[in-house]
């Protein structure tokens, strides 16, 4: 038990600065407050670098997602953290400066970073689960903080309707997944996950499992769906996104999604994607098969061609998490292949390396929104939405509107852009499994997304600039921070897609079983690393004790 | 921390210690094994890409300085430093190879060619050492010159030249370097892109804007032959790294059992890839683009558009040469050179016309391609080779120095109205290093043209007949362009630099603009004059016209805000010509000195030079095969029975003397007591303007390029367009209704499932409800 | 302890004979009809408060089966889970209450369908 803990410093780390950061956020001295961003950028450098320098559990299901999901998270947050910079408290902060004393019960600067935070600990607590509890308990701890962080997002209505919204849909989904746990739990007698697998796979081997079990797993995967906004679970997120603020919005659809997925994994490898032979594409049971490929058809197709009929970008981005989660959704369906499958086999490894395409890409898209500013009909000044905002966007801020237009034609999958380094392997699995008509789906729903991608990308660089009355100009958010992380999104959709992408993703080959032999001791059946087929070195980590029988997971 | 490393995959370092033996030990060799290059070798390629990320930073901070053109030239003599160092290391020995990771593996099957892989890697031969030693030296030296040269745009616009500057480099370094055929094309296309933000690099011209866009609509033909081929490729060898296709070719069979000898590949393949070759190297049909790309900036002519990126097509099939010669009736090779030698001949007549200097270097580069084209075609790779490494000097020399010109005189490039600039004060360099470059191109004896050509011709000569069709009349073609050339470049140079001092200078935008007119005369009388404008070449916006006072000053980025505004009285003011400063006149004797030193490789080395003895360690080799059939003394092709490679020496040194000649007599300046032959005693005035009257609509019709862009026009654009409204009204009945349709759909759908989104929350908790329950139906459906 | 040491022959039968005559099924039973009953809530109900005590049932539908799990495979893990489960449910009524006066603040009242300004 001792041991687990010390796979923990990273998340260790967070919460002690969490606190920290949580009490200067109070301070009547605005230098002191100030300190919230800067303690919170060093929280998660320092949580990347000892989640990079600790030791992997090894013993777990996956043993190299906990390290995938905490680096990831490190990462993405810090360019988050540059795009939520001013969100929280920006006209008290200038009511305070204006001479209004400071009231830290109307402040929420503390409790806006501080719940980043602590969303990004449930976040990399998901990747480390061994446990349903351990699960449950992550997932909430990755939602609950962003339901009042959407609430505090902005002043306006909307902000509260959204986090009303998804506070409530949120409880609802959660509720469904914690009686999907409960079943899993009542079929299985046990919420670890590998004594989750190990009952399973002897359920298989004697007739079948157990429908109580089945029950539960069907439940869970739809509860989870409201974290990744897959249909029927996907309702609340135009609203939410369009409502909150492009920091928020951008988060959102990161974190929780991130924590949806890995969920996912770890839920589904439990049952695992049975295969007759290690050779071949395994395919997971049929309830779940048939569960997951209509959920895929139809968030791929519901999120796409409502997006089309969005002028709000936020709305549109919305939907479009929602059709990128029904992108994922295939690759997760075709499952991680047979053994030793690269990228492009492995359906898993195109989940988790999607997972971090997509989430450049869309963070560059919110970052451009964050960076400009209009006056609203209320004569509040508000981020930019509408999609005539942007128009001719090149003519005045040429960088913002060409990382709008790369990171959106990322989303679309143009090549050479990252997006299309991330597609190739969706598709590819999806043909490997077989699945050619979701494949055709996928295809048809790219079509749809070109239309709406395109119009953004359009907007921005090539229409011209239309004349706006006075007033109505698009201003400058005085948030720098905040173009630097839409250049460094946009960068990155450009320079990503040239670096070695394909050995970026970790292998997700676990769980495959034989139909016709017993179970596979989940020691046996552990992935092999990344690149475990170089020769370790004198102070290579204990690896997995598959490492020396597993083939190299890239193809060299 | 290896864990890191294995996680993230991204640090070159891990990957490429652990792979690039085994990824090479395993690659079979090409020419005797292959060895692993030092990884300090990539920073060739890193330093450019560092100076790129350097310059966007420096646009971004907004560096008004000449801080870019520093960093520029620093990178570049780097990488130049370890192009040399490498060169010196892996000298005389094998082909040396770098893994720096995989970039793309894509995998849909186990089978053979169900896995695509293209590596990050480099392949060190000879033929790349040749091409990067230019490339990263002259890269280096015009960097240093443009740092002057683009003085006048200092700020953003200096960091969006050097960005692309620099950029440029990477592709090309990518696309002869690297190890696969998908690294070329990416380095093809980045080269192309860098190409195109260059030539538009003036985007308030019209002019540049269009040529552009020319540039790249016309390379992007070319490109998808390339494609093709590269697929093709795949689809037939099942791979598309070089060292794995040159196994396959030298075993003879391709992964399917089949003889390659018998296999269509072996023209089909080429010929795509020679499609693309053509495109970029501005071949036949396509050479359209290129001259037309002579509106960019100077230094990106010299650099680009004449000694590396139009290289590249030479580059493409030397680098593929053993599929070229697999074929055992040379087809494609036969095309190469028949293409190659009406390119060259086509092209020098167009410049024996024209008046434009700039395009006139920029037809010459065109015509020179077609020597290096045609030289590859008759099995001289070597010529080939070796002209495309003196003509890179000879020509970057050329064109350093017009831009000289260009830079001093307000963007004029008309012969006609430039006379005896050799003469004038600053400029003694400039006509040395244009006397140098020319008497190189012209081929005067013991000069590096010389040499490089000749190979060309005497192998033309030499070869046997039957063994590249028509190789005799290539080589015929050949030489008539040879002295054809002679003429046209000393015809530039009589006129230009030699004669009485006279100018006028260029009607530079910035002048217009200031109000401010060349002495005494305005430009739109000179127009009148003249008869017609020129309406071009004054692609480089420099105030010269104001403040006198600053001399040789080059700070006019700073000074030309301050300058105020005065009206210029053409009566009182003169235009005075600018010299080049140091940058440029440094840059301009560095390229002129190597273009002199490069002769010298001719003798260094085995028989036929330098360029030979890296040649034939290279993939570019003749196989034993095809060389000893073109070597064998028995079927040797002759020249009135000589040995042409003994003979060529005098013969193409007397047509080249020949063509000097004509040009002095027609063009060259009375002078030197009677030591000339010429007469010119005006800038616009010269004895061949009696031809022009005698041919008539012949020079007209070659002075207008013998009207291809409008030729272009009727058969090829305007059928398209009628095409297209034909087609327009018929999309307009029909089709668009379909299509409109299909996208009504998602628009339908759309709404369909709009009505779900209604925003009310319990309606959101219902569908979530309902959509639970059906799942979960469907759920317990399918396991029963 | 008594209970441990016969747990081989208790795990998948019926449920001993001190909880009555309930089996397993009773308790699912029930708590499927608390979770169905909380949908059901939460669907029709359009007061705030009372949309949230409707997803604390849910929750407590799934403790409960939890608790009959528990019971039934003998182990502590399904009651164990259940205390983390309160938690969590703890803090979301915590969560919720503070959203609804925020709400309340804003427009007073509690009906959920005054929030529909955003759709599409």
């Amino acid at each position: 038990m001792i041991e687990k803990i010390f796979t923990l410093w990273p998340e260790i780390t967070l919460f002690v600065f969490t606190c920290v950061v949580m009490i200067l956020g109070l301070s009547r001295s605005l230098s002191v407050r100030r300190l919230c961003a800067p303690l919170s950028a060093a929280a998660l450098a320092i949580a990347g670098v000892l989640a990079l320098t600790t030791t992997p559990d090894a013993k777990g299901a996956l043993p190299h997602l906990p390290l995938f999901v905490k680096v990831l998270t490190c990462a993405v947050g810090l360019v988050l953290l540059l795009q939520l910079a001013g969100t929280a408290d920006r006209g008290y902060e200038t009511r305070v400066a204006r001479g209004e004393a400071f009231d830290p019960l109307r402040s929420t600067r503390a409790e806006f970073y501080a719940f980043f935070l602590f969303s990004l600990t449930g976040l990399m607590l998901c990747g480390n689960a061994s446990d349903l509890i351990w699960l449950f308990l992550a997932l909430e701890l990755t939602s609950l903080p962003t339901y009042v962080m959407v609430a505090i997002s902005a002043d306006r209505n909307s902000a509260k309707e959204a986090a009303v919204k998804y506070f409530f849909l949120g409880a609802l989904g959660a509720a469904t997944f914690l009686y999907g746990f409960a079943l899993i739990y009542g079929g299985t007698g046990t919420t670890d996950l590998q004594g989750i697998h190990a009952a399973l796979s002897q359920q298989m081997a004697t007739g079948g499992i157990n429908s109580i079990a089945m029950a539960g797993l069907v439940l869970s995967v739809i509860g989870i769906a409201f974290k990744i906004a897959a249909v029927p679970m996907h309702f609340y997120t135009p609203d939410v996104y369009q409502g909150s603020s492009s920091g928020v919005a951008s988060m959102l659809a990161f974190v929780p999604k991130t924590a949806g997925f890995v969920a996912l994994i770890l839920v589904l490898a439990t049952v695992g994607w049975v295969s007759t032979s290690p050779a071949t594409h395994g395919q997971l049971p049929e309830p779940l098969h048939s569960l997951l490929w209509i959920m895929a058809a139809l968030t791929m197709t519901v999120g796409n061609v409502l997006a089309v009929m969005q002028n709000s970008i936020k709305r549109m981005l919305g939907y479009s998490s929602v059709a990128h989660s029904g992108y994922m959704l295939v690759a997760l369906l075709a499952g991680p292949g047979p053994e030793g499958a690269s990228l492009t086999r492995n359906g898993l490894s195109a989940v988790l390396f999607y997972l971090i395409v997509y989430a450049v890409a869309n963070l560059g898209c919110f970052a451009v929104l964050g960076c400009l500013e209009k006056t609203s009909s209320d004569g509040k000044s508000e981020e930019i939405d509408h999609i005539d905002d942007i128009r001719g966007l090149i003519s005045t801020r040429p960088l913002l509107a060409w990382v709008m237009a790369v990171c959106s034609l990322s989303l679309l999958g143009l090549p050479p852009l990252l997006g299309f380094m991330g597609k190739l392997p969706i598709f590819s699995t999806g043909l490997a499994a077989g699945e050619i008509v979701l494949v055709v789906i996928l295809g048809l729903n790219s079509a749809i997304a070109a239309y709406y991608y395109i119009r953004i990308a359009k907007n921005a660089i090539l229409e011209q600039s239309p004349v706006r009355p006075a007033g109505e100009e698009i201003r400058d958010a005085a948030v720098p921070a905040r173009q630097f992380a839409g250049i460094i999104a946009g960068l990155g959709t450009v320079v990503l897609a040239i670096i070695p992408i394909s050995s970026l993703a970790i292998d997700g080959g676990t769980f495959r079983h034989s139909r016709s032999g017993v179970t596979n001791s989940p020691a046996q059946t552990l992935p092999a690393p990344v690149g475990s087929a170089e020769p370790a070195t004198a102070d290579a980590p204990t690896g997995p004790v598959a490492d020396a029988t597993v083939p190299p997971t890239i193809a060299r | 921390m290896l864990h890191l490393l294995e996680l993230l995959g991204s640090s070159a370092l891990a990957t490429t210690l652990a792979s690039t033996d085994a990824a090479l030990a395993s690659a079979p060799a090409a020419g005797g094994g292959v060895i692993a290059a030092p990884m300090w070798a990539s920073l060739i390629v890193a330093l450019p890409l560092l100076g790129a990320v350097l310059s966007t930073l420096m646009a971004v901070m907004g560096v008004r300085t000449k801080l870019p053109a520093l960093m520029t030239v620093g990178l570049l003599a780097a990488s130049f430093v370890t192009t040399l160092a490498l060169f010196l290391q892996l000298q005389g020995g094998p082909a040396a190879g770098l893994k720096l990771y995989d970039w793309i593996s894509l995998s849909w099957g186990s089978g053979a060619g169900q896995t695509f892989t293209a590596s990050f890697g480099f392949d060190f031969d000879h033929l790349t050492l040749l091409w990067m030693l230019f490339v990263t030296g002259l890269s280096a030296i015009i960097a240093l010159y443009a740092s002057e040269y683009m003085s006048h745009d200092v700020g953003p616009g200096y960091c969006r030249f050097f960005f692309a500057f620099n950029l440029f480099v990477f592709s090309m370094a990518c696309l002869v370097m690297g190890d696969n055929l998908l690294l070329l094309f990416l380095g093809w296309e980045g080269v192309g892109l860098c190409s195109y933000l260059l030539i538009g690099y003036f985007y308030r011209k019209p002019a540049a804007v269009a040529a552009a866009k020319k540039a790249f609509i016309v390379n992007r033909i070319g490109d998808l032959g390339l494609l093709l081929g590269i697929l093709s490729t795949f689809a037939v060898f099942g791979t598309i790294e070089y060292t794995k296709i040159f196994a396959i070719i030298e075993s003879g069979v391709l992964p399917n059992g089949q003889k390659l000898a018998e296999h269509w590949a072996n023209w089909v393949i080429p010929a795509l890839l020679t499609c693309g070759a053509f495109g970029k190297s501005a071949q036949l049909f396509f050479y359209v683009w290129l001259p037309d790309a002579m509106e960019g900036p100077t230094p990106v002519s010299a650099l680009i558009h004449a000694a590396t990126m139009v290289t590249a097509g030479v580059f493409l099939i030397a680098r593929m040469y053993p599929l070229f010669v697999s074929d055992p009736h040379l087809i494609v090779l036969s095309v190469v050179a028949w293409a190659g030698a009406i390119t060259a001949i086509w092209a020098a007549t167009i410049e024996m016309a024209i008046f434009d200097i700039k395009r006139v270097m920029g037809y010459s580069t065109i015509s020179q391609l077609g020597f290096m084209f045609a030289g590859l075609g008759i099995l001289s790779p070597v010529g080939a080779s070796f002209h495309t490494f003196t003509h890179a000097f000879f020509k970057a020399t050329l064109f350093l120095g017009v831009g000289a010109v260009m830079h001093g005189f307000g963007g004029q490039l008309d012969l006609r109205r430039l006379s005896g600039v050799a003469w004038m004060r600053g400029f003694g360099l400039v006509g040395i290093a244009m006397l140098i470059g020319s008497i190189n191109l012209s081929g005067v004896p013991f000069t590096a043209g010389y040499f490089s050509k000749d190979i060309i011709l005497a192998d033309a000569f030499a070869l046997p007949h039957g063994q590249i069709w028509g190789s005799t009349a290539v080589a015929w073609i050949l030489l008539i362009t040879a002295g054809m050339t002679a003429y046209y470049t000393f015809r530039t140079y009589f006129r230009v630099y030699a004669g009485p001092k006279e100018f006028v200078p260029g009607d530079d935008a910035e002048l217009l603009e200031l109000g401010r007119h060349p002495k005494g005369v305005s430009i739109e009388e000179w127009h009148k004059q003249h008869g017609h404008g020129h309406g071009h070449g004054h692609s480089h916006g420099h105030g010269h016209g104001h403040d006198h006072g600053h001399g040789h000053d080059h700070g006019h980025g700073a000074d030309k805000t301050a300058t105020q505004r005065v009206d210029f009285d053409p009566t009182t003011e003169e235009f005075d010509p600018h010299p080049p400063g140091a940058a440029m006149k440094i840059a301009i004797a560095v390229a002129m000195v190597l273009a002199i030193a490069a002769a010298s490789l001719y003798f260094i080395g085995p028989k036929g030079g330098w360029v030979a003895g890296m040649i034939a360690q290279s993939s570019a080799a003749l196989p034993e095969s095809v060389a000893t059939h073109a070597g064998g003394d028995h079927a040797h092709g002759t020249f009135f029975g000589f040995d042409p490679h003994k003979v060529m020496y005098y013969v193409s040194a007397i047509v080249g003397f020949i063509g000097i000649l004509i040009a002095a007599v027609l063009h060259g300046p009375r002078g030197w007591q009677g030591l000339f032959v010429g007469s010119r005693t005006q800038a616009e005035k010269s004895r061949a303007d009696a031809f022009v009257t005698l041919f008539g609509p012949i020079t007209t019709a070659a002075r207008n390029k013998w009207y291809v862009d409008e030729i272009y026009d009727w058969t090829i654009r305007t059928p398209l367009l009628v095409l297209g409204h034909i087609l327009h009204f018929a999309d307009k009945l029909g089709v668009d209704g379909l299509v409109n349709l299909a996208g009504q759909i998602p628009r339908g759908l759309g709404r369909a499932f709009q009505t779900g989104q209604r925003g009310v929350l319990n309606g959101y908790a219902l569908s979530m409800a309902a959509g639970i329950a059906v799942l979960a139906m469907i759920a317990l459906l399918a396991s029963t | 302890m008594n209970l441990l040491s016969i747990a081989p022959t208790l795990a998948q039968g019926p449920m001993p004979t001190e909880m009555g005559g309930a089996t397993l099924f009773h308790y699912l039973l029930v708590s499927a009809i608390m979770f169905g009953l909380g949908l059901i809530g939460f669907v029709t109900r359009r007061n705030l408060i009372i949309m949230f005590l409707c997803t604390e049932l849910m929750f407590q539908a799934a403790g409960i089966a939890l608790i009959a799990f528990s019971r039934f495979h003998l182990n502590h893990t399904g009651e164990t889970f259940v205390i983390f489960v309160l938690t969590v449910a703890a803090a979301e009524a915590a969560l919720a209450l503070a959203l609804v006066v925020l709400l309340f603040r804003r427009k007073e009242t509690l009906d959920a369908s005054s929030w529909q300004d955003l759709k599409g």
